[in-house]
């Protein structure tokens, strides 16, 4: 039962995670190339995602637009909510990196006869991930984190798993330790996972943190 | 190194886990106790009018509040009042977070394995509700149906046991008022749910399109306290024996249930 939670827990991490990076970078590419009212709709977006409670989110789709005649299940009603919640977090955290590469590499990338999407993909958007990797991953595991709330819309996680153990067992104590040795168990996992990832996918990122730690700032 | 780290910090954490089981050991509670201490901890539910709800100041408010007050006017101490979801009623009690309960728990034998329930203070009649629309008279009628249900509330067991035989898809929610909004905007088919709070959550929201379809028990509920607190119990059996006597409890009924006071068994 609780391997069934922790199954359920993964899955919708992972979904939102693949998804709204996505999603992510999508709006981001949006944000760069297209024109600014494109600019406007994506800020809009992140601002109403960002300023609003991962549960109200949920509810307004679960409950909410069922009245407009959308209905979905807990669960696609769960990974949605997800999916855009972290989205519009994601989106926010690549803006600082795409923000923190420097005009004359854009400059040198059209010099060199590029086009606007080449240098938006490999000098601007790929440096700037490699640059914020560290923030997303800590995002994602807040997300992962916060999946705990969908049980709230009958999804059986691992967090809805533990409170129908704790009213069969009425041992609160010894669910929610186990519960929470799980759940720092996922976490820490998928910290070393994405570590290891951002590792694989940008070399370079172990070069530009030794670096930048040899100027004494932080990485 | 990156993995040392984070043994570390996690060998940390459930050091810290260790303790805080061992500072967990409840003590037993006298009358004189919460007498000599001038103040009561009493556990009121929330989202489940009539009988606990929380005003536009968020007080709690309803027919457990009121019961409540009436305790603190016989025990002559001041009452505050900690407001409590159904899955956090026990745990809070056990967790020493409050005195007792006055929260709309039945008593269960599961139940009293773990806490102890004075003689029943109010009772409600449980019932299943759909839209006027899906034909439902019996628990036949629910065959394959998607149902909503409060999770940690005492009718949930009759939908867990009739999961396999009926084939039912068992969603469960928060709370009572979450779980009628399940069945309202059509997530669910059908809800088990008390009377009381199915009619309050209906008349609140104007809602014509959903009915009663049957009745299958009547729920009665009991003041909930620790295991050992028999002194504790004995009075509050006193005072709920004293209030049904003297009409104020039916009052209570009268005001908050719309009917009065039904015949309370008691044990």
């Amino acid at each position: 039962m609780i391997l069934n939670g922790v199954m359920l827990t993964i899955a919708l991490s992972f979904v939102a995670i693949a998804l709204g990076l996505v999603l992510a970078t999508l709006m981001s590419a949006l944000r760069s190339l297209a024109g600014s009212w494109a600019g406007y709709i994506v800020d809009a977006y992140v601002e109403l995602m960002r300023n609003t409670p991962f549960l109200v989110q949920l509810f307004m789709i679960f409950f909410g637009l069922p009245q407009i005649g959308i209905r979905m299940n807990g669960l696609e009603a769960s990974m949605l909510a997800m999916t855009l919640n972290l989205a519009a977090y994601a989106t926010e955290i690549i803006r600082a990196g795409v923000d923190s590469i420097h005009k004359s590499q854009i400059e040198a990338g059209l010099a060199l006869a590029m086009s606007r999407r080449q240098v938006f993909q490999y000098v601007v958007l790929q440096p700037a991930f490699a640059r914020v990797w560290p923030a997303l991953s800590s995002q994602f595991v807040l997300m992962m984190l916060a999946s705990s709330i969908c049980s709230f819309v009958s999804v059986q996680e691992l967090s809805g798993t533990a409170a129908i153990i704790e009213q069969d067992t009425f041992r609160s104590f010894e669910t929610y330790i186990i519960v929470t040795v799980i759940y720092l168990v996922l976490a820490l996992s998928l910290k070393l996972f994405l570590n290891w990832l951002g590792r694989r996918i940008f070399p370079q990122v172990s070069g530009l943190a030794r670096v930048t730690e040899a100027h004494g700032e932080a990485a | 190194m990156n993995l040392m780290k984070h043994l570390k910090v996690a060998g940390t954490l459930l050091a810290l886990g260790a303790g805080m089981l061992a500072a967990s050991q409840a003590s037993a509670q006298t009358i004189t106790d919460i007498i000599k201490r001038g103040s009561v901890k009493i556990g009121v539910l929330i989202g489940a009018p009539p009988y606990g709800s929380v005003d536009s100041q968020g007080n709690a408010i309803g027919y457990d509040a009121d019961v409540i007050a009436l305790i603190g006017k016989y025990l002559g101490v001041k009452v505050e009042m900690v407001q409590l979801t159904p899955p956090a009623r026990i745990p809070a009690l056990e967790a020493n977070k409050v005195d007792f309960l006055v929260a709309t728990l039945a008593p269960t034998p599961e139940r009293a394995k773990a806490v102890m329930f004075s003689i029943p203070y109010s009772a409600f009649q449980t019932g299943i509700y759909a839209k006027k629309s899906v034909a439902i008279k019996s628990w036949d009628d629910l065959k394959g149906k998607k149902v909503g249900v409060n999770r940690g509330s005492s009718v949930e067991r009759e939908f867990t046991s009739r999961e396999k035989e009926l084939n039912l898809t068992i969603l469960r929610f928060e709370d009572d008022a979450t779980t009628m909004q399940a069945l309202f905007s059509g997530q669910v088919e059908a809800i088990a749910g008390p009377d009381a709070q199915a009619n309050a959550a209906m008349k609140a929201r104007g809602e014509t399109e959903t009915e009663l379809k049957f009745v299958f028990g009547m729920q009665p509920n009991s003041m909930t306290m620790r295991k050992d607190a028999y002194e504790l119990r004995q009075w509050l059996n006193n005072f709920i024996y004293y209030v049904k006597q003297n009409g104020e409890l039916n009052t209570i009924s009268e005001k908050w249930v719309g009917g009065p006071l039904p015949a309370l068994p008691t044990f």
